[in-house]
C-alpha cells in the first residue's frame, strides 16, 4: 500500500483508538500537519480486515486518500471508509518525503473533500478552503460543487449568520455601533 | 439626484476594480458618474485608468493637514469623473479614513451614479467603511464556492448597516461553467438582481496593461457587452444629493484603519 510503498514511514505523534474522524482532521489543520494519518475503524483489527485508509496532508490540509482492503484510491477511498470511530495514527514527514506521492493524481482529495464526506463539517471544509492553496481549489469551480454548496440552505445560513455576528461585534471594535441598522 | 453604490466582493481577484470602471464608463452613458478608489490600503484603480502619474489622488484628501480642494484629485477619464487613491504606504498610513465622508458627501454634490471600488476584505474598519456609506451594494462574484461565501459574506456585513445588495455580477466565468443554474440557487441568497454574466476575456488583461478601462479599449469585446447589460440592469434610484450628502456627513466614521 502507499504507506509501505513511496510514503516513507513517518515520526509516530499521535495515535488514538477511540478518534472522531472530525477532531482528527481539524488536529491535522491546527498543527498544521505535513505526513499522514492511518484511520482503522475499530473492530477492524479484531476481524482481522485490513480496512486501513491512509490520508496524507500538506500543512495541515488533505492531499491524496487511500483505501486499502478496496484498493481505491481519492474521493472512493473516503466513501469506502466507513463508520465514525476510528483507530488514528498520525504521522509526520518532511515536506520533500511527500512530493513524488503527492503527484499521484488518481489517489487525490479535494482539500475540503475529506471533512465534507467523513466528518460532514461544513465549518471544517471552509477553514481547510481558507488555508489551501489557491491552486488546489481549482476542482472546486466545478459546477456540481458549487451547486450542491448553494443547495445546502442551512449552510448558507450559517456563513450568513456568523457574518452577521462578526459585523455587530467588529462594530463595537470599530466604532461604527452607531451605524448598525435599526441602532437609531 | 445620486445614488451611492459600493462595488465589493469581499475577495480578491474577481475583477471589481475592472468592474467597477466598466460598470461606471456603461452607466456615464445615461448619468453623470463619479468613480471613487475606496479602497485606500490597495490602490490599483489608478493604474487601470491611465492615471499613475496623477499629482493629486485622494490620499492627499484624506490627510487633515493637507488642505487640498477636494477638485483637485479629480480627473476627467473616459467620460467619467475618476477619483483614483495614491500606492504610497507613507500616504496610507498618513490618511485618516475617516475623512472620506467628508470627501464622499462633497462628489456626491455633483453626481447622479457614485461608485466606490471597494476593498476586497473585511477585517479594518477602512475596508468596511465604503459598504457602510453606500446606498446599495453591488457584488462582484465569481462561481466558486471560496467566492459565493465570501460575497455572502459582504452582503451580510453590508445589510447589518443597512446597505442592500443592489445585485450581483458574475465575473470572469469561463465557458465551462453554468452560470444560469448557479446564479438561479444564488439568487435565493442574494439581494437584488443578477445583472450578468461576464465571460473571461484575454481583453480584460490587456486593457489593464494599456491602462485603459475595458470599455475603452475593447468596447466590442464580449465581457464589453456584458458590463453594457449588467448596466442596463441595475436600477438606479433618485435621491436627493443633499440627504446623501447629509448622510456621509453625519456618518460615525472609525479614526485609523
Amino acid at each position: 500500500m502507499v504507506v509501505d510503498g513511496q510514503i516513507p514511514e513517518g515520526d509516530l505523534i499521535r495515535s488514538r483508538t477511540d478518534a472522531d474522524v472530525g477532531d482528527t482532521l481539524a488536529g491535522a489543520l491546527d498543527r498544521e500537519l505535513t505526513g499522514y494519518v492511518v484511520f482503522e475503524p475499530q473492530g477492524s483489527i479484531l476481524l482481522g480486515d485490513d480496512e486501513r485508509a491512509v490520508l496524507t496532508f500538506e500543512a495541515g490540509v488533505p492531499v491524496l486518500a487511500y483505501h486499502s482492503a478496496s484498493d481505491t484510491g481519492g474521493d472512493n477511498a473516503l466513501d469506502a471508509l466507513s463508520g465514525s470511530l476510528f483507530h488514528a495514527a498520525m504521522y509526520e514527514l518532511p515536506p520533500a518525503a511527500l512530493e513524488s506521492a503527492h503527484r499521484v493524481e488518481e489517489l487525490a482529495v479535494a482539500p475540503t473533500a475529506p471533512a465534507r464526506r467523513l466528518a460532514d463539517d461544513a465549518a471544517l471544509a471552509d477553514r481547510t478552503r481558507e488555508v489551501a492553496p489557491e491552486d488546489r481549489l481549482a476542482d472546486e469551480r466545478d459546477t456540481s460543487t458549487v451547486e450542491d454548496f448553494l443547495a445546502d440552505a442551512e449552510r448558507i445560513e450559517e456563513i450568513k449568520a456568523e457574518a452577521r455576528a462578526e459585523a455587530q461585534a467588529r462594530a463595537d471594535e470599530w466604532g461604527l455601533r452607531g451605524q448598525l441598522d435599526g441602532s437609531e | 439626484m445620486v445614488e451611492a453604490f459600493a462595488v465589493a466582493s469581499g475577495k480578491g481577484g474577481t475583477g471589481k476594480t475592472t468592474s467597477t470602471l466598466a460598470l461606471g464608463m456603461a452607466l456615464a452613458e445615461r448619468y453623470d458618474v463619479t468613480v471613487i478608489d475606496a479602497d485606500t490600503g490597495m490602490a490599483n484603480l489608478l493604474f487601470h485608468a491611465g492615471l499613475d502619474d496623477a499629482d493629486v489622488t485622494l490620499h492627499d484628501l484624506l490627510v487633515a493637514e493637507r488642505d487640498v480642494p477636494v477638485e483637485d484629485a479629480v480627473y476627467d477619464r473616459f467620460g467619467m469623473s475618476v477619483v483614483p487613491c495614491g500606492t504610497s504606504l507613507a500616504a496610507f498610513e498618513a490618511a485618516d479614513p475617516g475623512r472620506l465622508r467628508e470627501v464622499v458627501a462633497e462628489l456626491a454634490a455633483d453626481a447622479d451614479v457614485l461608485l466606490l471600488d471597494s476593498p476586497a476584505a473585511l477585517g479594518s474598519k477602512s475596508a468596511v467603511l465604503p459598504v457602510v456609506l453606500a446606498d446599495r451594494v453591488v457584488v462582484v462574484l465569481q462561481p466558486t464556492v471560496p467566492s459565493l461565501s465570501d460575497g455572502l459574506k459582504v452582503q451580510e456585513y453590508a445589510r447589518s448597516y443597512g446597505t442592500e445588495t443592489a445585485g450581483v455580477l458574475f465575473n470572469r466565468v469561463r465557458p465551462d461553467e453554468d452560470v444560469e443554474a448557479i446564479s438561479e440557487q444564488a439568487a435565493r441568497y442574494f439581494g437584488g438582481t443578477t445583472l450578468a454574466s461576464v465571460p473571461e476575456s484575454d481583453a480584460v488583461r490587456a486593457a489593464r496593461r494599456a491602462g485603459e478601462p475595458l470599455l475603452a479599449h475593447a468596447p466590442r469585446d464580449p465581457a464589453a457587452d456584458a458590463f453594457h447589460e449588467a448596466a442596463a440592469n441595475l436600477d438606479v434610484r433618485t435621491g436627493d444629493a443633499g440627504d446623501v450628502a447629509d448622510r456621509f456627513r453625519s456618518a460615525v466614521v472609525p479614526d485609523r484603519p
